[in-house]
């Protein structure tokens, strides 16, 4: 592998639009109007994105969101219709994937099953033509890192689908490349393996300090894994930001429901609140952005709900218990506040609510939380 | 235990049931009727066959009266330089309509597996049309496509037509292997440094290299007895073993021809075996056989 010495200069960029990008030393891969379209279907929608280096990075959306598209045009599987990708200051758009410093995590592991598990992860660096005692330190080396130091001479079809989901990492990050593309990797394993490969993942990240872009539609695991997160839907990015950012202050609607739950109330603005259904007003105080008379939706989070024990200042509304789902840990109440506008609420089972003092279908309840909980959602 | 009351008291009840599995059944329950036209099926299929394997084997010409075990006829045809420069022109035959098959027919797999659009599938679909249409047809057309050129019929001739219709067999083999490939597995190879042309060579071939030995097997096989494709587009001299077989009994019958016979059927039979047995040296579930049904 080439090292390119790093200068104290930030190179400039030109990309294919003629526009010039300042490119910091941070940025491991840089998207500029990314655009994919399928005929008349656009999958990506001019996408523009800077992932830092050595930073894990989670694309989070449904299926068809355009998230594993985005995936290809980096590893190059998929060209581009419009846009350009910068990788470490370069342009890539148009290198094919062979000659690209990314390596690529398939979901379907994608292992040769005609080597061993050392033929597999020694194959980038043969391709390299790096000499054999090179090649091997370096195999065993990636093989220690995934814990499959024993497995070397064993064949793909042998090995469990956790060890070969390892056989796969260690393929991709034998060849230490500047980013590790990841398409739902986790995905065909079972949950109580995928919770231990999910924190093996990060530590692996850590440790060898490459750029992680992790493909998935599962929110759990993108919030677990990453240090920022991009939601993605139709073909856009709704919303980029630490896992906290997304959670805490979902940007768009579509933000805030798809990742955990989340109380939507759109109606019209007046006197700092919104007037969610006729004679129904939540305060929405400290909202200079909004103006008298507009529409616009809140959304808060179904755990920020108190029951009881409300504070001084919380925005309060009432209404009556639809039903009561027993979590054990938590219990979950749905609560008609409005006609048609049911809000859900979490509450602890804590030791201070004893068991008979729960609320039950039909009963009047009170609703509070504090101002800061209510996010203005587009 | 009930059950075991229940059928001492009524012990004349199974007493006819029995009676009749022994008149109509076989000890394991399956109808005799059934095991008869099995057997029946084996003996006229094969009784043939074994009649000229044996009289291959006769020291008298006679077809019908088997006197001595010798080995006459068998010395007779490979002393015979017509049916050897004809067995040897079957043999090139065989060999090269199997390495152009096999080199055609995995690029056109390769497309159609790998390409998914409308076109792909109709080129797929019109390439199975060989394995349906009449030999004859082909025979017939291959004849007039060749004379219609103006190209002087010769082994040549032969080895375009075979491969031309072996195409498809070995298509739809290594199809079949490729599908059951993720297209992620090229991709990976592209990924971890290998051009387009490399992902093939390193990591498609060998994870199709069962399917390629099968296909290749049977080509030969099919190819080195087939007559019909054979006899339209042969020249004079030397024809292939099957062409040659059939012009010298229109003369006469030889029991040299049994000789001939049972050296080419061991032949196909030894490749057949090869084609149902290597793939599962590799360490595949999928013979040839199961890859065409």
């Amino acid at each position: 592998m080439t090292t390119t010495p790093s200068t104290s200069t930030t190179p400039t960029v030109t990309t294919s639009e003629g526009a010039s990008v300042t490119e910091t030393a941070e940025t491991a891969i840089r998207l500029v109007d990314l655009t994919k379209r399928f005929g008349d279907t656009t999958v990506v929608d001019h996408l523009n994105l800077d992932i830092h280096r050595g930073e894990f990075f989670s694309l989070l959306g449904p299926s068809g969101c355009g998230k594993t598209t985005t995936l290809r045009m980096i590893a190059g599987f998929s060209d581009a219709t419009e846009g350009s990708i910068i990788l470490r200051g370069t342009d890539v758009t148009s290198v094919p994937p062979h000659k690209r410093d990314v390596n690529t995590v398939f979901q379907s592991y994608a292992l040769f099953e005609h080597l061993d598990v050392a033929g597999n992860v020694g194959f980038g660096l043969r391709r390299k033509g790096l000499p054999k005692d090179e090649i091997r330190r370096k195999v065993g080396e990636a093989l220690e890192l995934v814990q499959l130091g024993e497995r070397a001479k064993a064949r793909p079809r042998e090995l469990s689908g956790g060890q070969k989901q390892r056989v796969a990492l260690a393929r991709a990050l034998v060849n230490r490349p500047e980013v590790l593309l990841l398409d739902e990797p986790l995905a065909a394993l079972d949950l109580k393996l995928r919770h231990q490969m999910q924190i093996e993942l990060k530590t692996i990240q850590r440790e060898v300090g490459i750029t992680f872009v992790f493909v998935t539609h599962d929110q759990d695991e993108a919030l677990t894994l990453s240090d920022r997160v991009a939601i993605m839907n139709q073909g856009v990015i709704e919303q980029c930001g630490t896992p906290e950012d997304v959670y805490e202050r979902p940007a768009t609607a579509f933000a805030a429901g798809f990742i955990g739950t989340s109380n939507l109330m759109t109606g019209t603005y007046r006197d700092a609140g919104l007037e969610i259904a006729p004679g129904v007003r939540v305060a929405v105080p400290g909202h200079a952005e909004l103006a008298p008379g507009q529409q616009a939706s809140i959304a808060v989070r179904p755990e920020k709900i108190y029951m009881y024990d409300f504070e001084p200042g919380m925005v309060r509304i009432s209404g009556s218990v639809a039903a009561t789902i027993y979590h054990g840990a938590t219990t979950q109440y749905l609560v008609d506040v409005a006609p048609g506008v049911r809000i859900t609420v979490l509450e602890q089972n804590t030791s201070r609510q004893r068991n008979d003092d729960r609320w039950s279908d039909g009963d009047r309840v009170e609703l509070g939380w504090q101002p800061e909980h209510t996010v203005v959602v587009t | 235990m009930a059950a075991t009351t229940a059928s001492t008291t009524t012990s004349s009840a199974p007493a006819p049931s029995s009676r009749r599995r022994r008149r109509g059944r076989s000890v394991e329950g399956k109808p005799r009727v059934a095991v008869a036209f099995t057997v029946l099926f084996f003996v006229l299929l094969y009784l043939p066959i074994i009649v000229v394997v044996i009289f291959s084997f006769n020291s008298r010409k006679s077809l019908s009266y088997f006197e001595s075990f010798s080995t006459r006829w068998y010395v007779q045809f490979f002393n015979d330089e017509g049916l050897i420069s004809s067995l040897k022109a079957s043999l090139l035959i065989s060999t090269i309509t199997m390495l152009g098959s096999l080199l055609l027919g995995v690029m056109l797999a390769i497309a159609l597996e790998r390409v998914s659009s409308r076109k792909a599938r109709v080129v797929g679909t019109v390439s199975l049309v060989p394995l349906v249409t009449p030999e004859i047809v082909t025979g017939v057309a291959a004849l007039l496509f060749f004379t219609g050129l103006g190209i002087k019929l010769s082994l040549t001739t032969v080895i375009l037509a075979e491969i031309t219709f072996s195409i498809s067999y070995v298509a739809v083999i290594v199809r079949g292997r490729l599908a059951s490939m993720s297209g992620e597995y090229e991709e990976a190879a592209r990924d971890l440094g290998c051009t387009p042309f490399q992902a093939v060579r390193l990591v498609v071939v060998p994870a199709i290299l069962p399917a390629l030995i099968a296909a290749g097997l049977l080509i030969f096989a099919l190819t080195f007895d087939d007559f019909v494709l054979a006899f339209f587009t042969t020249g004079v001299d030397p024809q292939p073993l099957p062409v040659r077989i059939y012009s010298e009994i229109r003369l006469s019958i030889s029991p040299a021809i049994n000789a001939v016979g049972t050296c080419m059927m061991a032949v196909s039979a030894v490749l057949l075996v090869l084609a149902l047995i290597v793939p599962r040296l590799f360490g595949s579930k999928d013979s040839s056989i199961d890859m065409l049904s």
